[in-house]
């Protein structure tokens, strides 16, 4: 079941557009994530579901009820902003009681109320103090637990690990994994970050310039993007793309020479010779071919750089005129040095065709 | 620098050395020349000989300045401007509040020590004109501080027109005290004011609204409020403007309605800049001569001379200029106990907050 429901929403700040009719559907309990880069609309979306902006068209409706017009206050939700938002004037408690107070709750039930969600998010000891004299983590917990005291049915997250460092962020990401599991509550969550939005989210929407471009499970994107946006988007590294040319009955031309037998072998079909193409392939998909073996795509390639990453490194490798990546795991990479020369295998059944011009996928 | 270095190891002068710049040798003479002349020769020469002396010691000073560092010499102009016109007499009238004196007569100012402050003190005139000041200063400053805040509460946002309206409202705070209590009495002027003709199209009678101490007071309290809203709709435009507009979404987010989020977030954010409107309007209205001296001159019979109007009459009409001084005084101290009052609340606020 749908609990909130975008329907082609518009918005422009002037002349600038924001929001060019997005629309999207998220379920009941559901963690879902807006992913694209800085200016998609991500966090137009978010104040829009909040209410905080004014939409041009479009409609919203969460649980069954159009919710387009009313204020703020009217609407059962909550927002982490990415900035905090935190009063500055006032003490960890009370930025915690703030929602409660304004519902007018007998005071012994409020400070019950703050005891459990400081207790929950680890906040107890700071209760008394400012939001300045805070850790980043601990205002960014003072955030999220004035999220969640009111438990609202509807959390609007807006990228609220980005002030924080890599460290913090991995915690806060298992933190809001727990939160969402025990407190059965619906998550929008935009980010910019798609190890974020694929570790956390049940679903993801990518925005691109105002727009829905794609909307799955972090498998679907991954395994089945739309177009190469979202193919270079989703995954690290991002995914190798190299220009190919159509040659006619479902076969490809590429500096690999020719293939076919792909997973895009059929859709291809109805192409005629020449078109201009791009075939996208992972890191991850790439092998070194053992001596004596075989497979439909090998290609002998010469490493031109390599980047330790602890426990996996990355070559970035060239044939011919084409370079790309691939990853080997830290104990397997340790035979091969800059200069050598191998021959590699691209699992042919996980490749990716995309038109050139327009970048949508053939499949 | 190494002429710096020089004069630094030089010794300093010898009180005894004849040189033009050793001012302590002229400043000794000088005493010694005012003393004798003020106890062997008449009042009238001993007053020019004195002059004579306190220029020499002026010169000499000058002299040696120059001689080691002339910085200080380029600031001495503005000094004694500030000296002769301000801060000498000040201390003079400081004195005189000490004196038997009267600037239209002749006798010379006799000492009669805190006598001028015990007449101050005991005199009912002075509690009862403290009195009505206590009124105008509640009553203006009660009507600027709520005029203006409405004042930004709706300049606060945009809207057509914002920037002309604006300096409209403005221009009143630009006016000399003067001009306005002249527009104000001209305003409430029975025959051909304004006031007086609006009133007459529904009573066809004059009205006169300096003829009850009600309406006299009302006069006042509305001119100086015309006066000085725009000021403390200044400081609390600041303020509002200084509002991060997220507290405000946050708040919305966590459904605050409009009165608490006013008295959660906007409130503590102009609390300071509202006190100090109150303490510069409250000096100020306590010290309010003008627009009550243009407008009602104290009337009718008394009952709007304020505490300033009522030196004024014992400096000037009376001539009791010694009192004057001693009242006036009194009341710099009053301000100054105000002033550190505010000021001591305000900063225990912000240690709370």
């Amino acid at each position: 079941m749908s609990a909130l429901i975008l329907q082609d929403l518009v918005k422009s700040y002037g002349s600038v557009p924001a929001l060019n009719g997005v629309s999207f559907e998220v379920g009941q309990g559901e963690f879902f994530c807006l992913l694209g880069p800085s200016a998609a609309g991500k966090t137009t979306t978010l104040r829009a579901v909040a209410g905080l902006e004014k939409l041009d068209s479009g409609t919203i409706t969460f649980a069954g009820r159009d919710q387009t017009g009313l204020p703020v206050q009217g609407r059962d939700i909550a927002m982490i902003f990415q900035s905090f938002a935190l009063y500055p004037h006032m003490s960890a408690y009370d930025n915690l009681a703030y929602p409660l107070r304004e519902q007018k709750l007998p005071r012994a039930q409020i400070r019950q109320r703050v005891g459990e969600i400081a207790e929950m998010l680890r906040l107890s000891h700071v209760l008394a103090r400012k939001p300045d004299t805070l850790s980043g983590g601990e205002q960014q917990r003072v955030a999220i637990g004035r999220a969640l005291i009111r438990r609202p049915r509807l959390l609007l997250l807006d990228e609220p690990l980005t002030n924080l460092d890599a460290k913090l962020r991995h915690e806060t990401r298992a933190e809001f994994k727990r939160l969402h599991r025990e407190l059965d509550m619906t998550l929008l969550y935009a980010t910019p970050d798609q190890l974020e939005a694929l570790t956390m989210g049940n679903r993801i929407a990518v925005l691109r310039a105002g727009k829905v471009v794609q909307v799955g499970t972090p498998d679907e994107l991954y395994d089945g993007p739309v177009d190469r946006f979202v193919g270079a988007l989703i995954g690290a590294p991002a995914m190798n793309l190299v220009t190919a040319t159509s040659a006619g009955a479902g076969a490809l031309e590429t500096g690999f020479g020719r293939l076919d037998n792909g997973p895009w072998s059929q859709a291809l079909g109805g192409f005629g010779r020449g078109e201009s193409l791009l075939l996208g392939f992972r890191p991850h998909d790439i092998s070194p071919l053992e001596p004596g073996a075989a497979a439909p795509l090998t290609v002998q390639a010469k490493i031109h750089l390599t980047e330790p990453l602890g426990d996996i490194t990355v070559l970035d490798l060239r044939a011919g005129d084409t370079t790309f990546k691939m990853v080997l795991p830290e104990e397997k990479a340790v035979a091969y040095a800059v200069g050598d020369e191998f021959d590699v295998s691209i699992a042919l059944e996980r490749t990716h065709l995309f038109a050139a011009a327009t970048g949508t996928a053939i499949r | 620098m190494a002429e710096t270095a020089l004069n630094d190891t030089r010794a300093p002068l010898g009180i005894t050395e004849l040189r033009a710049g050793n001012w302590r040798l002229a400043l000794l003479v000088a005493v010694i020349v005012m003393t004798v002349s003020i106890i062997a020769l008449p009042g009238e020469i001993s007053f020019w000989v004195s002059l004579a002396a306190v220029l020499f010691v002026g010169l000499s000073i000058v002299i040696n300045a120059w001689g080691n560092s002339p910085g200080p010499l380029l600031v001495a102009p503005a000094l004694a401007l500030l000296v002769v016109m301000n801060i000498f007499p000040l201390m003079w009238s400081f004195g005189l509040s000490f004196f038997k004196f009267r600037v239209n007569r002749l006798a010379p100012p006799k000492f009669t020590g805190l006598s001028n402050y015990e007449k101050i003190l005991t005199d009912p005139t002075v509690w009862d004109r403290l009195q009505t000041t206590a009124i105008v200063v509640v009553l203006t400053v009660t009507t600027q501080m709520v005029v203006g805040f409405l004042l930004a509460l709706l300049f606060e946002r945009e809207f057509p027109l914002r920037r002309v309206l604006l300096m409209l409202v403005l221009t009143p705070m630009m006016l000399s005290f003067v001009a306005v209590g002249a527009f104000f009495r001209f305003y409430y002027e029975p025959t051909f004011g304004l006031l007086s003709q609006a009133v007459r199209v529904f009573t066809g009678e004059v009205f006169i609204l300096q003829a009850t101490p009600a309406g006299a007071m009302a006069g006042i309290v509305i001119a100086d409020a015309w006066m000085w809203s725009p000021f403390v709709m200044l400081l609390v435009v600041a303020g509002l403007v200084s509002v991060p507009k997220y507290l405000y979404e946050a708040a919305e987010i966590d459904r605050a309605s409009w009165w608490r989020k006013f008295r959660t977030i906007t409130f503590p954010y102009i609390r300071s800049l509202l006190l100090l409107a109150l303490l510069f309007r409250t000096i100020e209205a306590f010290k309010l001569f003008d627009i009550v001296f243009l407008i009602t001159d104290g009337g009718p019979g008394t009952s709007t001379e304020t505490i300033a109007v009522y030196v004024y009459r014992l400096g000037f009409q009376a001539f009791r200029t010694s009192q004057a001084s001693a009242l006036s005084y009194i009341l710099l101290f009053v301000v100054i106990v105000l002033t550190n009052l505010y000021l001591y609340f305000a900063r225990q606020r912000d240690a709370q907050v």
